[in-house]
């Protein structure tokens, strides 16, 4: 099955791999944290995923952050994401240059947005469980939208399943 | 022997006829009926199993630990019947807000559930599979040389410690003690590493060894804490991740996130600690002060121990050619100024805004981003 790269849908199957890869998950450790995705692109789109205990147990697209209580926000435009997951799906894991840490240590592609500093130390305190979450990726087939000539534009300018 | 028994049980009278009736069916029994609360403590969440604070009820629990133990000298655990003849322990530390931080319980549970192993956990044999030219793979070597150290240290100082903190203290000491194991296990990773990049460990760091002594020989808990919690480890933790970032191979990616993991738990019981102080005593701040002061001296000195920052240049560099140092100097640089901003933006979190007018680390900082302006490098 193929679901769209930003999506709600997309954040969920990782979710349900999460599931299915619970000794793995089990065995790094609690993972309490609630985090948000922003991928850029003309508009935006944001979502929330929030961790408790060794699970994923909630992810949803909103409008805005406003409101929102969050630990950190991982921020980057979408060529960035793309960047990353097809290096995930092509090397199994993410490869040397596209960890999370690399990725957004000088916020050069993607940025670690933070109010908090000991919210910004969650990304660190629970950066494996992290990394291995978006790992998961590896076994999704993803659409970026261009089978269809959807621009990025076009897609980021509304938020889709927004509550 | 600081401490010799002051009875000789072999030759004991009254101890050997008591041993023989009890070992002859004749109990004493007087223990059932100790002086305790019963309770019957459960998982307030199943998936997270029995932890400290679904202990934290009546005598047994840490809410309302007083903020001075008197009672409480021994070993005893905090809940039991303190009876007489038990030892004056004399602990050092015996003041709540020496030790005490938000959230210590979950800091606890955190380190339990998210332990690893150096052995196994990491993809040994897959180094073998990474061709790292020679010059940077020396400064790693170099690199895992001053961690080995580092950690080393960072083992000793809490594990000096637990045994100081009245057992009131509990899921202190027992958070301490993690601390200490999750220590132990970076110098041994860091030493396996070294001596499996066929190099081996380089040199020692002369600078860097005079200050991981004088977090060692802190006089107080809180001094020690300050030091090495939120400034020596939150110093650390950014160098883990941009360790991660200059890392030649995914085998050391993993490694480095793996220490990450524990260093961050750490300066998170740091600044959670700190945060404590001076929401229930703000008249430490001036000796919080007079604490970070020597803190950022003993860090700026580090600036001394060139093996250390050649190797990040090299590594960031990715090699020694001109291009390779220019480029290297200016993202260790950027790491630099990177260190000292989150430094100051914990202690901003704590309450200590103040801090940054007073330190003479920040105007190194405004120093040093004026240096790399007129170099050319933004910071």
């Amino acid at each position: 099955m193929t679901v769209r790269f930003p999506s709600v849908e997309f954040f969920t199957a990782l979710q349900a791999r999460m599931r299915e890869a619970a000794d793995r998950f089990r065995r790094l450790g609690y993972f309490d944290t609630t985090f948000a995705v922003k991928v850029r692109d003309g508009g935006e789109r944001v979502f929330l995923l929030r961790f408790e205990v060794f699970d994923c147990v909630d992810v949803r697209e909103v409008e805005s952050l406003a409101g929102a209580s969050v630990d950190f926000t991982l921020e980057g435009r979408f060529e960035a994401w793309r960047e990353m997951l097809d290096d995930i799906r092509a090397h199994g894991h993410a490869d040397a240059n596209h960890s999370i840490n690399t990725l957004t240590h000088f916020g050069e592609k993607i940025r670690v947005v933070y109010d908090d500093p000991d919210g910004h130390d969650k990304l660190y305190r629970f950066v494996e469980s992290i990394q291995e979450f978006f790992d998961l990726a590896a076994g999704i087939e993803i659409d970026y939208g261009e089978a269809r000539g959807e621009t990025g534009s076009e897609y980021f300018s509304s938020t889709k399943g927004a509550p | 022997m600081a401490y010799l028994s002051t009875i000789d049980f072999f030759e004991n009278r009254s101890f050997l006829d008591r041993w023989k009736a009890a070992m002859k069916g004749d109990l004493d029994l007087s223990w059932m009926n100790a002086a305790t609360e019963q309770v019957e403590c459960r998982p307030q969440n199943p998936r997270r199993g029995l932890t400290f604070r679904d202990l934290d009820v009546g005598s047994y629990g840490y809410t309302e630990l007083p903020e001075i133990v008197r009672k409480n000298r021994t070993f005893a655990p905090r809940g039991a019947e303190l009876v007489d003849g038990l030892p004056d322990l004399q602990p050092e530390v015996s003041r709540k807000s020496e030790v005490w931080a938000y959230n210590i319980e979950g800091y606890y549970e955190e380190a339990m559930t998210r332990q690893w192993n150096a052995a196994t956990d990491i993809a040994w044999h897959d180094l073998a599979k990474y061709d790292v030219p020679d010059d940077v793979n020396r400064a790693f070597a170099q690199l895992c040389t001053f961690l080995s150290e580092v950690e080393m240290i960072a083992t000793d100082v809490p594990a000096k410690w637990v045994g100081k903190l009245s057992a009131d203290f509990f899921e202190v000491k027992n958070f301490v003690a993690t601390q200490a194991m999750d220590e132990a296990r970076h110098a041994e990773v860091f030493r396996k590493r070294a001596l499996a990049s066929g190099v081996g460990l380089m040199k020692a760091s002369p600078q860097n060894e005079w200050s991981l002594k004088q977090l060692r020989d802190a006089d107080s808990f809180a001094e020690m804490s300050v030091g090495l919690h939120l400034a020596g480890e939150g110093f650390v933790l950014t160098l883990f991740r941009f360790s991660e970032l200059i890392s030649p191979t995914d085998v050391d990616k993993k490694m480095f996130r793996l220490v990450m993991q524990d260093e961050a738990r750490h300066v998170g019981y740091g600044m959670q600690h700190l945060k404590w102080v001076i929401d229930h005593f703000p008249e430490k701040r001036e000796m919080i002060h007079a604490h970070l002061d020597e803190v950022e001296n003993m860090i700026f000195g580090g600036g001394y121990a060139t093996e250390v920052t050649e190797s990040f240049i090299i590594l960031s560099g990715k090699g020694l050619k001109k291009e390779n140092i220019e480029q290297g100097v200016r993202i260790t640089a950027q790491f630099q100024l990177k260190q000292i901003e989150e430094y100051f933006e914990r202690l901003d979190k704590c309450g200590l805004t103040e801090r940054r007018r007073m330190s003479k680390l920040a105007n190194a900082m405004e120093l040093t981003k004026a240096m790399l302006a007129e170099m050319g490098i933004a910071a």
